[in-house]
């Protein structure tokens, strides 16, 4: 776990390098002196290095998220929920495909519009996620923390995302988060620790995770498509 | 609506859970008092995966095709059951999905259904991704990093190769691997960290001990291992220490063989110190701060410097001295010396310290000066003047030795006295009783003095006998010769001339002077009124008869003056006759001082 801890604050500080660059407009970076400069363009091979770096990272969090909340707050009988996977997550707009060889082959436009889009995806629920945390009386911090953490770093993930979609597409592209709609109603009144309730962060919990795996897959099938085309293909 | 979907969905999997085959546990071992059941699916590299079951006690299904698995897909759509794509032939009771069939990010959910009898025996949901169970890694091998300095720890480094079927370097699967290692044969693992590449280090191995090292991995955000690779064997030879020991040992022992030798040598080359410090000598009794050989062969002159630095005065000597010094006379002091402070005293009394001063004990009748009392002098004066009083030097001893003589006028007095500013001598009281001076009777060739025994005095006798004395003059024969400040001043008023004490007394003071230890002056006295019991004089007459009585030269004080030995406390005789001679000694004085006597004299 402490290395776990370490490589995270690693890759946390290893993100606040690269510029990323929103709503179309080249970010603003700062150079030594202070001054306003065109960020310095970094190599798509970096680029992905870092989104990647990002997605396993989230990865990670939300799993070490789920654990937390599970241990803390869902009674034992119901762990084999999570790997039951019976949950239903928040429709998406289009199926993803699950199998190896189908995904295998999704071309890289698809990939990466699938990454933003799940990205984007999550990011409301993330912020519904941290109001509802807070409201629980024995919320652990760490748990809050890493909801926390992961809302920031999808933000960053968008970013990327998005330039390498302009890099490797050539498709300038609109970030905006309220693609999708709301599918999550916002919280209700009944308190944080009703069963139902707990169940259902949960499932969200559960639901984040597998699609932040989906996210660091499909970047990582990007990459190795990128590096070595022959290997990464099955027929 | 979408949400008690879910949550309808999730109360489903509650009661699947009852009888759910977890996946996460390891589940080959079929349940004998069950019906039909799943035993377990796995999937190897996320990409296929396989279902068991058993029929457990309905042995009337064990046939093929009595049992038949169908699974489900649970989407966004539900979708129909379908029947397992591929009942593996080889094996039994297994159920194989293929790539095709098998999707990730999707859960299954499994029948075992007997289809003549419609009945489902047993159903189970899961997720593809939580049923991986890894391959182990292989290409397990280490390299040896260093090994410690001592030669008794090493460490090595683990490398490995994920598992063919894994496909890390798509992504599919992201593994991490565990490594554990123990001492061969001993049943406890020692387990590492995940570690997320393919290499590790193990540090802290024993040189002689064989080690045994595997490594498994598993999916990274799951929980479930794969098998343990086969083991390795890792075993660093211990570098014989034997030459590193022995050389070690070597020194040592020569080491403290060699000091051992150093001691010895070191024992017998000081073994005079060293039995001076383990076995001290009894010391023999001997002047402090003079060495006893320098006393035995030293010269006359040298002696006499060493004894004039020393003190001397022995209290002790005074405590039992029956009889009373001398004072010495000063004729060059005025009668006014009798005012005079306690420092002028002290002068006249450091004079005359310098000179040897006699002690002599003086029982002679003719002196009757023994009995004469003269006037009390100021005891602290005499008190002053005793030895170890402070502030003196060394002269005091005999000085106030002589003092103590005068005194007998004090001395019934002062012994009431208390001696108490003084560090008194006990022998204050011994005052009363001693006589002022000793007739010299004769002097021996050799320089010695032979005096006659004085005698004690007596009590108020004296007083009256020391009145009378008080006349008696007495002359200073040769220079140098002083008496003390007291006496001087008692005997001013009634003998002006030659103030001095009323008794005669004897000072011989030696100097520092070659050869004669008399040479110095002594005091004569002459009395008009009753026979002159000093014969002093140069060469002593040589023989006084019956009665020449001589004494002992106790010690030599600082200032060069002989104490006396003292005979024998006599009974106080008061000489009523001064003139009587004391023929008949009651006691003989030990001898006479010789230089060689010297060599006896107890400090």
């Amino acid at each position: 776990m402490n290395k776990l801890k370490v490589l995270q604050a690693w890759l946390w500080c290893e993100s606040l390098w690269p510029c990323w660059l929103s709503h179309a407009v080249p970010l603003d970076c700062k150079d030594e002196t202070g001054s306003l400069t065109q960020c310095a363009s970094i190599s798509q091979e970096k680029l992905l290095d870092r989104v990647i770096q990002h997605a396993e990272l989230i990865y990670r969090v939300s799993e070490e998220s789920c654990t937390l909340f599970e241990d803390m707050f869902v009674p034992y009988p119901l762990h084999a929920l999570r790997s039951q996977g019976g949950n239903l997550c928040h429709t998406k707009p289009f199926p993803i495909p699950g199998s190896k060889n189908e995904i295998q082959q999704i071309s890289d436009k698809w990939l990466l519009h699938s990454v933003l889009m799940l990205v984007q995806s999550w990011m409301e629920p993330l912020i519904y996620l941290q109001t509802t945390l807070n409201r629980y009386d024995d919320a652990p911090d760490a748990l809050l923390n890493k909801t926390k953490w992961v809302s920031d770093k999808l933000l960053s993930l968008e970013q990327g995302v998005v330039v390498l979609i302009r890099k490797m597409l050539d498709e300038g592209i609109l970030t905006s988060s309220s693609i999708f709609e709301h599918t999550l109603t916002p919280y209700n009144e009944q308190s944080p620790e009703v069963l139902e309730s707990v169940l259902r962060d949960y499932n969200l919990l559960i639901c984040f995770k597998k699609d932040a795996h989906k996210m660091e897959t499909f970047l990582k099938l990007l990459k190795c498509r990128q590096s070595n085309k022959l290997s990464c293909l099955s027929y | 609506m979408a949400y008690s979907l879910s949550l309808g969905l999730l109360y489903l999997g509650l009661l699947c859970g009852n009888g759910l085959v977890s996946a996460r546990s390891e589940l080959f071992t079929p349940d004998p008092s069950r019906g039909p059941h799943f035993t377990g699916c796995r999937s190897r590299e996320q990409e296929t995966f396989r279902c068991w079951w058993s029929a457990g006690i309905f042995q009337n299904l064990t046939e093929p095709g009595a049992l038949r698995v169908f699974y489900q897909t649970k989407n966004a759509l539900l979708s129909e059951w379908q029947e397992c794509p591929d009942y593996t032939h080889t094996v039994k009771n297994e159920c194989y999905f293929n790539k095709t069939f098998t999707h990730i990010w999707t859960s299954y959910c499994i029948q075992l259904r007997s289809v003549r009898e419609n009945i489902t025996y047993d159903e189970t949901c899961f997720t593809v991704e939580n049923i991986v169970h890894p391959d182990p890694p292989i290409g397990l091998n280490w390299t040896l990093l260093n090994v410690s300095r001592s030669g008794l720890h090493f460490d090595i480094l683990v490398r490995w190769a994920p598992p063919p079927s894994a496909d890390v370097q798509m992504g599919w699967m992201s593994l991490v691997y565990q490594v554990q290692y123990r001492v061969r044969n001993a049943s406890h693992w020692e387990m590492l960290d995940l570690e997320s590449g393919t290499q590790q280090s193990i540090y802290g191995l024993h040189t002689d001990k064989e080690y045994e090292v595997r490594v498994r991995c598993k999916m990274s955000a799951f929980d479930n291992f794969g098998e343990f690779s086969d083991s390795i064997l890792v075993h660093v030879a211990q570098i014989p220490s034997k030459e590193s020991t022995f050389p070690t040992m070597l020194v040592l022992i020569f080491g403290v063989i060699g000091l051992v030798i150093l001691l010895v040598l070191l024992i017998f080359s000081q073994q005079q110190r060293l039995m001076v410090i383990f076995l001290p000598p009894i010391p023999a009794p001997k002047i402090k701060g003079i060495d006893p050989e320098l006393l035995k062969n030293g010269k006359l002159d040298q002696l006499n410097s060493l004894l004039s630095s020393q003190d001397m005065y022995k209290p002790d000597f005074y405590h039992e001295d029956p009889w009373v010094e001398f004072i010495q006379l000063d004729l060059d002091d005025p009668p006014e010396k009798n005012e005079s402070s306690d420092t002028q005293h002290r002068l006249g009394l450091s004079r005359s310290g310098s000179s040897h001063v006699l002690n002599f004990k003086s029982d002679d009748d003719s002196g009757r000066a023994s009995c004469y009392d003269p006037e009390i002098p100021n005891p602290e004066d005499l008190a002053s003047l005793l030895p170890g009083h402070s502030g003196r030097g060394d002269n005091h001893p005999l000085v106030s030795r002589s003092i103590s003589s005068i005194p007998d006028l004090g001395v019934q007095q002062t012994s009431e006295v208390e001696e108490t500013p003084i560090q008194t001598q006990p022998a204050v009281p011994s005052w009363v009783n001693m006589d002022f001076y000793a007739q010299v009777s004769d002097f021996t060739p050799a320089g010695g003095v032979v005096l006659s025994p004085g005698q004690l005095n007596s009590s108020p006798e004296k007083k009256k006998e020391e009145e009378n004395e008080k006349k008696i003059q007495f002359q200073l024969v040769s220079d140098g010769a002083y008496t003390s400040e007291n006496t001087a001043r008692q005997l001013s008023t009634e003998v002006p001339p030659s103030p001095g004490p009323e008794q005669g007394y004897q000072t011989f003071p030696t100097q520092a002077v070659e050869g004669n230890l008399w040479n110095g002056e002594y005091l004569v006295s002459t009395s008009d009124s009753q026979i002159p019991y000093l014969l002093p004089e140069a060469p002593p007459a040589p023989i006084l008869p019956p009665v020449s009585d001589y004494t002992v030269v106790q010690e030599v004080d600082a200032q060069h003056s002989l104490l006396l030995n003292p005979p024998s406390l006599q009974p106080a005789i008061c000489p009523h006759s001064p003139n009587k001679h004391l023929p008949a000694m009651p006691t003989m004085p030990m001898g006479y001082l010789t230089p060689d006597l010297l060599g006896n004299l107890t400090p």
